[in-house]
């Protein structure tokens, strides 16, 4: 729907300019990092090379090998306290 | 619906946790195209696979924990023992002395000059000395020595054994002769420590006959350079060795005896014995002998004994003044010291 759409359009754009997206992607980064989620996805990404090769890996290779792993692998606890989040800021700047 | 409005009250909640979740995906999506870049980029820049060494090349370099040698295996000191050929002067060098070594062969450390404008000083002196007494005037200002031939050589070994310039000439680094002070003092180190009250008349006279005996002021030791016989002079003693001998006699004994201290008086009691030694490299007068008898110290300041010294002249210190003007044909040296003390000693004797 459209007006959906305009909302969506709309919240995104003051998550950006509000800086606040930003400080969700660096908490997500953090969060990955810390319950070594990013060292499974290279693993992950080492068998997509070896698999490929070296020299003929492109990033459309890994990224399609990759992805879906990678979101299906995020710890439930990252998950819900990023949504928390959002929730928050959503409630907070709707009005 | 008016698009400014921007109120979520009309949606439900099943919109807005759509709407969250989808700002979560694209969050964690972002995350996983970064990671894919930055591994994309490692493989292709070629340390994406850095940490898979196999065991063997890991075994090489395992980390040493044994006696004697450092965390990588080699030995503190291996160097230490082994010799290298210097390519300046072909000599076999310890390790550890290796680079002064070079210093001072190649010329070029921040002594090296030093050490050869010193040697060329005081070997300068030394050829000077033997043959021309009178150029030594500008050469040792400060001091007694005669040049004594045979020291120089041995005095620079005590300071420098290794090295190998004494026949290299080496450039000077700046225009200094080094002092003259220094090398001259370094003349006098070995001569012995006599001093005049020590030693009896019958020790005086053989010293005195074979060497210089003057006492430097700098340094209170005795010149001990040889007595040269000239046969060009000897002629001209002849008649003072008759004519003073007996004079001098006496006044040697006295001398052994008595207390004299290692300023004026002792050199002049010096200059005095040392006329009495006939040593002519110049032209000893008969008349300049008589030094003794006049007895007025007048011109026995320090610079007409160091005169006398270099002119071999015996009668400068207690001479007259025409005596002196006699005796030393030669007297560069201006006395640069003070007027005489008052002689008292051959006050006496007179």
């Amino acid at each position: 729907m459209s007006k959906e759409s305009q909302m969506r359009a709309a919240i995104n754009q003051k998550l950006i300019e509000m800086g606040e997206r930003e400080r969700l992607k660096e908490l997500l980064r953090a969060k990955l990092i810390e319950c070594g989620w990013r060292d499974q996805i290279k693993a992950l990404c080492k068998d997509v090379i070896k698999e490929k090769g070296i020299e003929n890996v492109t990033v459309e290779d890994l990224v399609a090998g990759v992805t879906p792993k990678g979101r299906a692998l995020v710890p439930d606890s990252v998950k819900k306290e990023l949504l928390q989040r959002i929730r928050a800021f959503l409630a907070q700047h709707s009005t | 619906m008016k698009m400014e409005d921007m109120s979520l009250s009309g949606l439900d909640n099943t919109k807005l946790e759509a709407l969250a979740h989808d700002v979560y995906s694209d969050l964690v999506e972002d995350a996983c195209l970064g990671l894919c870049f930055e591994v994309h980029r490692a493989v292709k820049q070629g340390y994406f696979f850095l940490d898979e060494t196999d065991q063997e090349s890991l075994k090489d370099f395992e980390i040493v924990d044994q006696p004697g040698v450092d965390i990588f295996g080699q030995v503190y000191n291996q160097w230490k023992n082994k010799e290298c050929v210097c390519p300046n002067c072909n000599r076999s060098i310890a390790a550890s002395r290796f680079a002064p070594h070079l210093e001072k062969c190649l010329g070029m450390g921040r002594n090296s000059s030093r050490i050869a404008n010193r040697r060329i000083a005081s070997s300068n002196n030394t050829s000077k000395s033997e043959s021309d007494q009178e150029d030594n005037d500008d050469i040792n200002d400060n001091d007694w020595s005669y040049g004594s031939e045979k020291k120089p050589k041995k005095r620079k070994s005590e300071k420098n054994p290794n090295s190998p310039r004494r026949s290299k000439s080496l450039k000077h680094k700046n225009g200094e002769l080094s002092s003259s002070v220094n090398p001259d003092l370094y003349k006098y180190n070995y001569s012995s420590g006599i001093s005049y009250e020590t030693l009896g008349p019958e020790e005086l006279q053989s010293i005195l006959t074979t060497q210089c005996g003057v006492v430097s002021e700098h340094t209170k030791k005795m010149c001990t350079r040889s007595a040269l016989p000239d046969s060009d002079t000897m002629l001209e003693n002849d008649g003072y060795d008759a004519a003073d001998g007996q004079l001098i006699m006496s006044r040697l004994q006295w001398d052994g005896s008595s207390d004299i201290s290692p300023s004026d008086s002792a050199s002049s009691k010096a200059s005095t014995n040392n006329s009495e030694s006939k040593r002519p490299k110049k032209k000893k007068k008969p008349s300049a002998l008589s030094m003794s008898s006049s007895g007025g110290g007048g011109e026995r300041d320090k610079g007409q004994e160091r005169e006398r010294d270099r002119d071999r002249v015996a009668g400068s210190s207690g001479s007259t003044s025409s005596q002196n003007a006699l005796g030393l044909p030669s007297r560069k040296k201006r006395p640069k010291l003070p007027v005489p003390p008052a002689p008292t000693i051959y006050d006496d004797l007179n």
